[in-house]
């Protein structure tokens, strides 16, 4: 179950880096509002999960899906540059800091 | 483009403070100092949206802020120093600088045929 939680934080934190995106693009107090939502929902699910799990999983886990997601959906949906090498980097920064949450 | 880049290190800067804040802060002062940061990371962090791509602002500004909240462990709060830490921060680094000359490349092609 914490596990399911902690995909639904995840998710949470990707809906909330899009609705940056959408902000950005339509200036409406709604994604703003969206926006925040997303970040608190993210919070509560996370803080729920980290009950059960260890928190330097639940961390390196909630982490990668954010920022790895934000990144794919900005991709898809907002045009952002798709080149390999900005893949790489982005990919290098997702993995040190999942394995320095995992490690400390 | 590089006042984006400074926003999004300020931002980080304000997320290691928010972070140590949630775990260490007790007295009502410290809990408002605390919502004041988040609100000025969140702020700078999607204000350098605005140029850069918001999906590189986001690893970044996690990347910056994972690295700082380790090496603020490390420094103010006695957690054991590992070698292993520094040389994960460092390559989290090497994708920071690499996204940041990349941008910047890309900028100034787009500028040249424009």
């Amino acid at each position: 179950m914490s596990w399911i939680i902690l995909i639904a934080a995840g998710l949470f934190e990707m809906f909330g880096v899009t609705m940056i995106n959408q902000y950005h693009k339509s200036r409406s107090v709604t994604a703003l509002i969206a926006m925040l939502l997303g970040f608190a929902l993210s919070f509560v699910c996370l803080s729920i999960a980290m009950k059960e799990l260890p928190m330097g999983t639940a961390y390196a886990v909630w982490t990668g899906t954010g920022a790895a997601g934000g990144a794919i959906l900005g991709m898809i949906y907002f045009d952002e540059p798709a080149e390999w090498k900005r893949l790489v980097c982005i990919g290098i920064i997702i993995t040190a800091a999942v394995g320095l949450k995992l490690i400390s | 483009m590089n006042k984006e880049w400074g926003k999004l290190i300020v931002a980080a800067l304000f997320e290691v403070g928010w972070v140590i804040g949630l775990k260490h802060a007790d007295s009502w002062l410290d809990w408002s100092g605390t919502l004041i940061a988040i609100y000025i990371s969140f702020h700078l962090l999607i204000a350098s949206g605005k140029k850069l791509p918001v999906g590189t602002a986001y690893a970044v500004f996690t990347g910056l802020g994972t690295a700082g909240t380790v090496l603020a462990e490390i420094l103010l709060f006695g957690v054991p120093f590992q070698w292993s830490k520094i040389l994960l921060i460092l390559f989290l680094l090497s994708g920071i600088i690499g996204l940041k000359v990349l941008t910047d490349s890309h900028d100034k092609k787009e500028g040249e045929t424009a």
